[in-house]
Parts: structure tokens; C-alpha cells; sequence
């Protein structure tokens, strides 16, 4: 019909046309794709791009899948959604609670009144509550809470031999101060709530226990209420953002550290106050990339701009591990055995591997995930080892969760002494009173 | 002729070119034919390479989407499997090979089979109590009791590898978390076990060698307190009342009608249980560990304790069985030194409690430890580590959830929070802050009311 309208080579011609142009089309599709595949088209990325976003996309869905699918469902309430708080605005001061300006006065007087609760234990070692936590929902990833239970496990050894209290958090106090912030409204809560305590040890829920006979020097930090692992030269002459570590740190129970835990808390409160003190850590800060606000980078600030209010009273600590960065440490396990002894603390045996980056309980982290978990094992059985020796056992190897017998049973087990002396050390002994 | 016009129908005759097919050479009909075969052919091709190059060939088939969360599934997978094997093979039954050799001429009875494996918990003490009270007055400073209260240490443990439920490690860590809080109001220390000390004795016997070892390695220790993973506390602030302990070595929750007159295997928990540190207790250790090795002998223990325990299912020896066993067939060698404990819940079967809380709340207080409050909600038979309980997982997470927060909220409140309901993990503050933070304190009763 067509062709009695047009005619027959009219028809042709369009008909040839029309293959012209499918091939013309055909043609120009590849080589889009061709181009695509190797130079990108621009803002649309590559497919290699494009695969690394969807793989991101979907990375949590199993996982949440799994954590949904366990997780007990909680009664809607319509108060949980109205209790988010408002963004603080730049202009409204954040305060951790009413101050209080003679708070050792006030303790003081507490343990004069308690003495069953001494805030030293003997002559030198005061009483130490080691804070952890995390959060009490279940991890997005499936192995998460096995390592967070493990840590724990790890930290509960350290302490029992230590004779250290352990508080594990799993509260969120301020909704404000969510995420690495949560710390400074709970240590405020706990230092006023335990005058008996006299040093509070904060430590990240990824950090590990690797040298169980090393008892931390008490006399040196009689001078000072807070200690830190960190350089002076890193944070008070190159002001770099990881020049001292908040993931492992100890604090008197003083005045002193309330005001400091008052002016380390401005930068915190999420929304426009926690972005824009951000970007002034950024600036200020050497090395330090492009995000909100973090506790350890506004310590490093408040270090470095309020040197004469602060400094006297802080140690940065570098002769041992208090905080020891795992990346170095965990390859060396094995030569650590053959040459060193536990007790040392610091680069031959550390007190602390601390696995920051790894993230085992959120999304993925910022160092492949088999290379983190495998890791961890191997740190948390290399600490498990020195707990296992007190009774006559020891992993098979770093890296496997079974133990062999190293010593045999026998009938006199009083006799016995366990090699690194940690059933009865000395830093665990009572003060023997004089009944 | 018979060819012409077939599949070709309109205006042939118009046009000046050939139009019928048959006119065409077949030649150059094939010939055409083949080149648009060819070009076809060289553009799929072409296009082949070009998709293989960007999105890969596999997932031309199929949506790409699904297959990229196949693979991140299948890597998480692949890490997971790895983390909870271990290369070992599981350890043997010593007797297996007798069994297997011998079973058609001779039928192993437990008593046969005890004796052939000869099992033993470790070499025999029968000084302990004179060789711990050397040790004690030889070191001062590390008494059995502390501000006049006997020492305890508190027991408990999972196994290495993670939970084959994902959630079961998140309750672990939650029933961990409230041993710690429990243990750290009362003075008590906590060993956390992880570790298979005997392979023979594996599973829920695992407590026995863990027991005797911490025992002989602790003199210092008066009460090894064992408590399963599974159970919670939900009373901060009851104390066990030890004086009343004083003439006995093994402290257990049970009813005496259901253990003497029944024979009941439930008649007795061996999820929270004391044990001093005396030569009784490692006698008792003995006694009651021969029905423990895995194999044969545990599989022919259970038929005993099957046979002569009330309600009792066909399955390999239990601990719990094979304690209330003995304990009812040696009455007279052992009950005078056991406390059966009913007064308050040293052990407290959840399903009767869970549903009570909100109840609780609003007309008792902590301290009571009984039913009004109890002390121990124990999550038996829930399993939420392993792949399937006795009971429904929703319920069972649910309840557990909700004791969490029970025992939780009366930790809380010594720092002015409570949970915004027994199932929420969000909290509320339930007291202003203060500039005096120790008058509050002064006047906190941890027996007080709460109020949510």
C-alpha cells in the first residue's frame, strides 16, 4: 500500500535508507559503549565505577537482611520518633550538665565518709574503672558481635588480674553526642556517680589486651589527670590530628577533668555545630582530611590552643602501647614469642593492639575485612595465650581457637607456679590490714 | 510458471526490475544472504566483546543486580565459613574401634565401658582442704574473704567459634554485659571461658574440668559460682544470703518432692549452681564425671538415666541428669552437704516470668530475688547461638531482650536513666542532673522502687 503511494524505487530508497541508518545507529551504540568502557562518559562514571557503587549498594543488604530477619521486632512507639532532637544551632552553647565547681571538695568528703570504698587500693595503685561499649543493637555485620564478645572476654582477663572494675556501655546518654562523641556525656556521668574511683580508663571496643602481665606505671602519672598515648613534638609543634589516640586513655577523677570534659564537648553536638567545627579541625590540623568534628582531632585542638591551661596536667605517653596501632604490631606476633616476654608493654610486646579502621560490627571499614577479622584472632589468642598459661594451657597456633595442654595435671597444684606469675601477682594483692 | 507471484504479490508488473525471486540468480541469493549473515554475525560479535569488556559476560544472562549481591553474599559467606572451621578433625572416641571390632560378639554395658575408658578428671587429692588453708596462711594478701564477704568467682562461657545464628553472639554479648554489671555491684570476679579444656568432656559437661581447674588454681577463692550463657540477672540488688550456706558445699536450685520423691530429671538446674572450694566438692567432681566422656559411655549413661529418671527423654547423659542420679542414688554419701535452694530463684525458668515484669515493676521491688523479683531469668532451652531451640526464636529473643533490659534499668538508674520500655533500646532520663551529685547518691537504695 505503501508503495502505491510513494512508488516502487521511492520505496527502495527509503527502504535503503532506513538500513543505512539502522547501521549508522547500530554503529554509533558501540561506540558509546566502547568509549564508556575505557575513558568514562563523565559525571555518569565508568562501568567498573558503576559496579563498585552497586556492589556498595548491596554489601549491607545481606547483612541487614540477616540482622532484620533476627532482630525482635520492637513495639512502634510514636515517642521515638518525636524524641530526636532538634540540630543544635551555632548559636546555643552545648552544656554536658549544671556545673559543679567543687567537685573535690565534694569527693573528698564522700570517701572520708566511705572508707570501704578507698579510692587507692594500696600505697600506689589507685582504684581504676576501665569504660567500653557499644551500641545495643545488633551488628550490621553477622561476625560483629562475635568479636565485640570476644573483646570483651579479652578486657574481662586483663582486669581480673589487674583488680580493675570494668563498666561496658550500651547506652546512648545523649542523642546529641552520638557516635565517637557518646563517650564524653557517659565518663562525666560515671566520674560523678563512682567518687570512689580515682582514674577512669576509656577504651574503644576494637582494642585488645596483648601483654596481660604489664601493669600500668601508677607513680608516673601521680602529677597528672589525663594520659594519652601521643607525642608532644606531634601535637604541640606539628599539630597533627592523630598525634595522641582518645581510643585508650586514662582520667583523673577531679575537678580538672570535669572543666576539661566542659571545654573538649562544644565541638560535638551533631548537625551545623559538629560540620563547622569540622572544618576549622581541618584547617587547623595537620593531615587531617575533610570531615565533622571528632573527639581526638578537637583534644589535639584544644591541646594545641589552650597549651597553658591544659598541658601541665597531661602526659602523652610514648614509652609503651597504651594505645599501639595494629597495622604495625600483628604481623610481629610470632617473632615477638621467640625473642621477647610479656610484661614489656611496648613495641616488643604490646600493651594494646588497637585495630582502628577495622570497623568488625558497622559496615565495612577502611581495611579489607578478612585481613581485619583474621587479624584480630590472632591478636585476641596472642593475649589469650599469656591467660591460658595460668592454667596449663595455650592455643595450638595464633590463628586456631583449639588449645593443648602445656602442663600436666598433678596433685600438689598449690606448688606450682604458672610461668608469668599472673594467678597471684603482686599488682593484684590486697593491702593486708592489720585486724 | 507454476513459481511466479508465490510470496510475491504486489505490483510486479510495474516496475522494470526483476522482481520475482525466482528471476534473481540463486547465487546471488545466496550470496546476499550470506553477507547479511555475516555482517550479523561480525556485529554480534562485536557487541559481545564490547559488553564483555564493560559489564562482564556472566551477567548478560540475568539481572545484574542480583548477582552483584550474590557475589558480596557470597564472599561474606566464604569468610564466615572460614572463621568458624578449624582444620582439625573432631576427636575420636577412644572406644570406637573396640566397639566397632567387638560389637557382634559382646554388648558393652555402661559399667564395662566406664572401666575401658578410665576416664579421670585429674590425678587425685585427698589433702585439699589442709593444702589450702597452708596456702591461705601463707599468703595474706590473698584472703578468701573480702570486707567479711566470702570470695565468689563466678563462671561462665561459649564456645570459640561464632554463633551459627548471627543475633545468638549479640546475646552473648548483652548476657555478658549484665554478668559484668551484676558481678561489679557485689565484688564478684568473672572468668569467661572460651577454651575446650577436655575434648572427652565437651559440651555441657565442659564445666566440670573448668570447675576443678579454677578451683585448685584459686585457693583464694571460697565459691565457684557457675552460671550458664543463657541465664540473666534480673535482681541487682540481691545478695545471696552465704550465712546460710555455711554447713553446705553445693548450693543448687531444685524442689526436694521432685528430687526424692519423683526422681525427676528437672528435679534440680545445673545452669547456676555453688560449689565451695573444699575436697568434697572435688570428690563430688568425681563422682559425678564418669558419665561425661563422649561416645559410647555417655550414649550408654543416658540409657540409665532415661530408665530411672521421671519425664526424662531418650538422649546422651546430661549433666543435670546425671548429678540428680547421683545425688538420689548416694543420698546418704552427699545431701548433707547440698542446699536445695527454692527460697528465691538461684535459677528462674523464664517462660513463667518474662510476662510478668511490667507487673513487677509496678508493685514489688529489687532485692526480693523470689518471685515477686527474680533474680535469675534462665533462658533454657531458648539456644539463640545454635541453629534451632525448643521454642519459637521470636519469642525467645523477644524475652531475652526484655530481661536484658529488666536487670538493665536498675543499673541505670544509679546514673538517672531507664529504658523507654522493656523492649526498646533507647533510654530516658529518669532524674535531673545536679550540681550535687552526691547527696543523690547518699539517699539511691538499689532496693528502692523503680519507676519507668
Amino acid at each position: 500500500m505503501l508503495e502505491r503511494c510513494i512508488g516502487e524505487r521511492r520505496l527502495r530508497q527509503i527502504q535503503r535508507g532506513v538500513q543505512n541508518m539502522k547501521l549508522t545507529f547500530l554503529c554509533l551504540l558501540l561506540t558509546l559503549l566502547v568509549l564508556r568502557g575505557t575513558i568514562g562518559a563523565g559525571k555518569y562514571g565508568t562501568p567498573q565505577q558503576d559496579f563498585i557503587e552497586l556492589r556498595q549498594r548491596f554489601i549491607s543488604h545481606p547483612h541487614r537482611a540477616l540482622a532484620e530477619q533476627n532482630q525482635p521486632e520492637p513495639k512502634p512507639k510514636k515517642s521515638d520518633k518525636d524524641d530526636e532532637p532538634p540540630l543544635r544551632s551555632l548559636n546555643d552553647p552545648y552544656s554536658l550538665g549544671p556545673k559543679i565547681s567543687d567537685w573535690d571538695s565534694q569527693r573528698a568528703d564522700w570517701i572520708r565518709r566511705h572508707p570501704e570504698r578507698p579510692n587507692f587500693l594500696t600505697k600506689t595503685k589507685p582504684r581504676v574503672l576501665l569504660v567500653t561499649g557499644s551500641s545495643p543493637k545488633p551488628c550490621e555485620n553477622p561476625v560483629g558481635d562475635h568479636y565485640l564478645l570476644k573483646s570483651i572476654k579479652n578486657k574481662i582477663d586483663y582486669c581480673r588480674v589487674h583488680n580493675i572494675e570494668i563498666f561496658y556501655n550500651m547506652a546512648l546518654l545523649d542523642a546529641e553526642m552520638a557516635g565517637f562523641w557518646a563517650k564524653l556525656p557517659l565518663i562525666r556521668a560515671l566520674l560523678l556517680a563512682h567518687p570512689e574511683v580515682e582514674f577512669l580508663w576509656w577504651m574503644d571496643s576494637d582494642a585488645m589486651f596483648t601483654d596481660m602481665a604489664f601493669e600500668l606505671p601508677w607513680e608516673r602519672y601521680a602529677p597528672y589527670n589525663l594520659v594519652m598515648h601521643g607525642w608532644d613534638e606531634m601535637v604541640y609543634k606539628d599539630k597533627n590530628w592523630i598525634g595522641l589516640n582518645t581510643g585508650s586513655f586514662l582520667l583523673r577523677n577531679c575537678q580538672w577533668s570535669l572543666d576539661l570534659l566542659d571545654a573538649w564537648a562544644p565541638m560535638g553536638p551533631k548537625g551545623p555545630v559538629r560540620t563547622e567545627a569540622g572544618k576549622i579541625l581541618t584547617k587547623t590540623l595537620k593531615d587531617r582530611p575533610v570531615f565533622e568534628a571528632d573527639d581526638q582531632s578537637a583534644m589535639v585542638y584544644l591541646l594545641v590552643t589552650q597549651k597553658e591551661k591544659w598541658a601541665n596536667k597531661v602526659y602523652l605517653e610514648s614509652a609503651y602501647y597504651l594505645h599501639g596501632y595494629w597495622g604495625i604490631l600483628v604481623d610481629r606476633y610470632e617473632e615477638m614469642i621467640e625473642n621477647y616476654h610479656p610484661g614489656l608493654g611496648d613495641h616488643r610486646w604490646p600493651l594494646v593492639t588497637h585495630f582502628v579502621g577495622c570497623k568488625p560490627c558497622g559496615k565495612f571499614g577502611d581495611y579489607p575485612v578478612e585481613r581485619c577479622l583474621k587479624q584480630m584472632d590472632r591478636a585476641f589468642n596472642f593475649g589469650d595465650n599469656q591467660i591460658l598459661q595460668m592454667y596449663g594451657f595455650t592455643h595450638k597456633s595464633l590463628a586456631s581457637r583449639r588449645v593443648r595442654r602445656v602442663r600436666n595435671e598433678t596433685s600438689n597444684p598449690l606448688e606450682v607456679k604458672d610461668e608469668l606469675g599472673l594467678l597471684h601477682p603482686d599488682f593484684k594483692a590486697v593491702q593486708h590490714h592489720a585486724s | 510458471m507454476g513459481h511466479e507471484g508465490v510470496g510475491f504479490k504486489s505490483g510486479s508488473t510495474r516496475s522494470g526490475l526483476p522482481t520475482t525471486r525466482s528471476r534473481v540468480p540463486r547465487g546471488r541469493q545466496i550470496q546476499k544472504t550470506f553477507n547479511n549473515v555475516k555482517i550479523t554475525v561480525l556485529c554480534g560479535f562485536v557487541t559481545l566483546l564490547v559488553l564483555r569488556g564493560t559489564i562482564g559476560v556472566g551477567n548478560l544472562t540475568g539481572s545484574t543486580l542480583e548477582s552483584e549481591d550474590q557475589r558480596v553474599v557470597e564472599d561474606i559467606d566464604r569468610i564466615l565459613r572460614e572463621i568458624r572451621t578449624d582444620s582439625e578433625p573432631e576427636p575420636q572416641d577412644p572406644l570406637s574401634s573396640l566397639y566397632f571390632v567387638n560389637s557382634t560378639a559382646h554388648n558393652w554395658t555402661y559399667a564395662e565401658a566406664v572401666e575401658a575408658v578410665n576416664y579421670s578428671l585429674g590425678p587425685k587429692i585427698s589433702d585439699w582442704d589442709q593444702q589450702r588453708q597452708v596456702w591461705l596462711s601463707q599468703n595474706p594478701n590473698f584472703p578468701n574473704q573480702l570486707l567479711g564477704k566470702h570470695r565468689i568467682l563466678l563462671v561462665t562461657g561459649s564456645p570459640p567459634n561464632p554463633c551459627d545464628n548471627a543475633i545468638g553472639d549479640h546475646y552473648l554479648l548483652k548476657s555478658t554485659k549484665n554478668k559484668i554489671d551484676y558481678c561489679r555491684l557485689h565484688g564478684i570476679e568473672i572468668v569467661y571461658n572460651m577454651a575446650h579444656l577436655d575434648k572427652e568432656l565437651a559440651g555441657y559437661w565442659a564445666k566440670l574440668p573448668l570447675i576443678r581447674k579454677l578451683m585448685l588454681s584459686h585457693p583464694e577463692i571460697e565459691w565457684i559460682w557457675w552460671m550458664d550463657s543463657d541465664a540473666f540477672f534480673t535482681d541487682m540488688a540481691f545478695e545471696l544470703p552465704l550465712e546460710k550456706y555455711k554447713n553446705h558445699n553445693l548450693i543448687i536450685h531444685g524442689y526436694p518432692d521432685l528430687l526424692f520423691e519423683q526422681h525427676s530429671w528437672i528435679a534440680l538446674n545445673t545452669g547456676s549452681f555453688l560449689f565451695r572450694n573444699c575436697q568434697w566438692s572435688l570428690d563430688l567432681l568425681d563422682a559425678w564425671a564418669p558419665m561425661g566422656p563422649k561416645g559410647i559411655v555417655r550414649e550408654l549413661a543416658g540409657k540409665i538415666l532415661t530408665a530411672n529418671l521421671k519425664g526424662r527423654p531418650a538422649f546422651e547423659a546430661d549433666d543435670q541428669s546425671a548429678l540428680i542420679y547421683l545425688l538420689t542414688s548416694q543420698q546418704d554419701k552427699w545431701m548433707s552437704k547440698v542446699y536445695v535452694e527454692n527460697s528465691y530463684y538461684l535459677h528462674g525458668f523464664w517462660a513463667g516470668l518474662v510476662d510478668k515484669y511490667e507487673e513487677m515493676i509496678e508493685q514489688n521491688h529489687p532485692g526480693l530475688g523470689d518471685e515477686r523479683w527474680p533474680f535469675v531469668t534462665h533462658f533454657v532451652g531458648c539456644k539463640p547461638c545454635g541453629s534451632y531451640g525448643d521454642y519459637p526464636v521470636e519469642r525467645c529473643l523477644n524475652s531475652m531482650e526484655r530481661a536484658f533490659n529488666f536487670g538493665d534499668n536498675q543499673v541505670l538508674r544509679l546514673y538517672g536513666f531507664a529504658h523507654k520500655g522493656l523492649v526498646s533500646p533507647k533510654i530516658k532520663r529518669v532524674q535531673d542532673q545536679t550540681s550535687d551529685p552526691l547527696q543523690v547518691k547518699e539517699k539511691l537504695d538499689m532496693a528502692a522502687r523503680i519507676t519507668m
